[in-house]
């Protein structure tokens, strides 16, 4: 009798094993995106594909303001907050979402901040 | 006496097995945070190539480039005439077939829009250049 109710007790540890290699594993993969904080109207284009990976996102409005990790920074303030953005997490590329009314210039500028401050891998948000 | 002695060490080994469950509690609590915080956000986009200010001259004027201009009124010139923007994906796939090794160059005026730019940079993928820089232009 006593033997049974020893054998019904259940061997916890593999389920913890498992437990831990999965919370390992989200652990790992959290990467804790920065969303820019503003919505957009993003231009539509067919090919637009998913980059994958962590990403950078830096938006800009139709009024041509630039947000970055939920705040709003003018472009000589653009190139110091990629590069600590980029310093988090470095195999990062950028995806600048720019608002279909959005005017180029500022859209260039930011790609070159996104150059000084050294990521190459910059890609501009489209909706399929 | 001897008795009593190897009882207490019995009841000490059953006390020294760990009670696992808080543990567990707190391990699945753990799990469950990072698989809710876990945000798998998915943007779709194209890719963009900004040449260095060193070289966006002489790529421009490099003969091999295609080059499309959108000016300040958002209209789309090639070879010196305004075209449509469903007249793109024809012209470039024409220029592309002719000499495949052409990258795109488009040079987008300040005051152009980016819906614009967007609209071109799709032509051209759909063209199957995907070599796309983008220039500043005067």
């Amino acid at each position: 009798m006593e033997d049974e109710r020893e054998e019904s007790e259940i061997n916890l540890t593999p389920m913890l094993d498992v437990v831990f290699i999965m919370l390992i594993f989200f652990i790992v993969t959290a990467v804790f995106v920065r969303e820019p904080g503003v919505d957009v109207d993003r231009p539509v284009a067919q090919t637009a594909t998913d980059p994958g990976g962590g990403s950078i996102f830096i938006a800009i409005t139709a009024n041509d303001e630039i947000w970055i990790d939920r705040r709003e920074i003018d472009i000589p303030g653009a190139k110091s907050q990629i590069e600590r953005l980029s310093s988090e997490n470095p195999e990062a590329g950028i995806i600048i979402q720019a608002d279909s009314e959005s005017r180029n210039e500022v859209l260039i500028a930011v790609m070159d901040a996104a150059k000084e401050a050294g990521v190459a891998d910059i890609t501009i948000a489209a909706g399929e | 006496m001897a008795r009593k002695h190897i009882a207490s060490i019995k009841v000490e080994t059953e006390e020294n097995e760990i009670n696992l469950t808080p543990m567990l509690d707190v391990v699945f609590i753990m799990l469950i945070f990072f698989i809710v915080t876990a945000t798998f956000i998915r943007e779709t986009s194209i890719e963009a190539n900004r040449p260095d200010q060193q070289e966006s001259v002489p790529v421009v004027q490099e003969d091999g480039a295609i080059l499309i201009i959108i000016d300040n009124n958002d209209d789309i010139w090639m070879n010196g005439l305004i075209i449509d923007d469903r007249a793109v994906r024809p012209n470039i796939q024409r220029l592309h077939a002719e000499n495949p090794d052409r990258p795109v160059v488009i040079q987008a005026e300040p005051n152009s829009s980016a819906e614009t730019l967007v609209t071109v940079m799709d032509a051209s993928r759909q063209a199957d250049v995907y070599n796309i820089s983008i220039t500043a232009g005067g």
